[in-house]
């Protein structure tokens, strides 16, 4: 590519090459894969319910549900190809009470993304441009994840939701 | 010299192209390689792309897909 790196002027991802593995196993089955992803998807959607309540701005609240509502749609597709592939007749509720968060998208720590990125909570430029961040982050790690799994069906949903953790980040883009 | 061999014929293409050729393709439809040092590639790298530093390329040959589009950066 011409230019290299210099000439990206697309979101980058940051961190080793084994950032946010340990969160995906080598022999994960889809199930399990899914479930990872859709905790991931759940502590996003949960950062940005906690960054509403840090602003005042309503432009920005409504910036920020719009954003939590994407996620929430990112775990509705989850979900179901969660009861697709596992043929288990499961309500959302206990699916959700099996799920643990404790990293988001991209497999850091909300405190990380905040130091990492030290976004203008008062700037839509800025909250779009973490959010972009985040899911060129996610894009990396499900990438890296699917390399990493055994797995062929868990390799290919990993590569799925890589796909449309490109095609969520253009539509942040147009949102600057 | 067989790395030679494998990027043959190469040619550039800009950014923009390369984001197509992303965008238009899943994952595991083409190669996208970072062949710079390790701390470059963590300080800042194209989501998804693999780190196979320059060095280590004619060793690592075997987890590239010749038979798909390689990008290299």
């Amino acid at each position: 590519m011409s230019g290299g790196i210099r000439a990206w002027d697309n979101p980058v991802a940051v961190g080793t090459a084994e950032l946010g593995l340990k969160l995906f196993d080598g022999d994960d089955t889809p199930q399990q894969t899914l479930q990872t992803a859709y905790s991931l998807e759940m502590g996003l959607g949960d950062f940005y319910n906690n960054l509403t309540a840090r602003v005042s701005q309503k432009s920005i609240q409504e910036l920020f549900d719009k954003l939590s509502r994407i996620e929430i749609k990112h775990q509705d597709r989850l979900f179901n190809e969660y009861v697709r592939v596992s043929g288990e007749q499961i309500e959302r509720a206990s699916f959700d009470a099996q799920i643990e968060t404790g990293a988001l998208e991209g497999g850091l720590t909300t405190q990380e993304y905040l130091d990492l990125f030290k976004p203008d909570l008062t700037s839509a430029v800025d909250i779009v441009s973490l959010a972009m961040s985040i899911e060129a982050q996610a894009l990396d790690l499900y990438t890296r994840a699917s390399e990493k799994t055994e797995d062929e069906d868990s390799c290919k949903i990993l590569q799925t939701i890589a796909q449309e953790e490109r095609t969520h980040l253009e539509l942040l883009g147009k949102l600057l | 010299m067989r790395w030679k061999q494998f990027f043959t014929p190469v040619k550039s293409v800009s950014p923009s192209q390369a984001q197509k050729i992303m965008n238009d393709n899943s994952p595991d439809n083409f190669n996208l390689i970072d062949v710079r040092q390790p701390n470059e590639y963590e300080t800042s790298h194209i989501p998804g792309s693999k780190l196979i530093p320059m060095s280590e390329l004619d060793n690592k040959l075997d987890d590239l897909d010749p038979t798909k589009p390689t990008l290299v950066y």
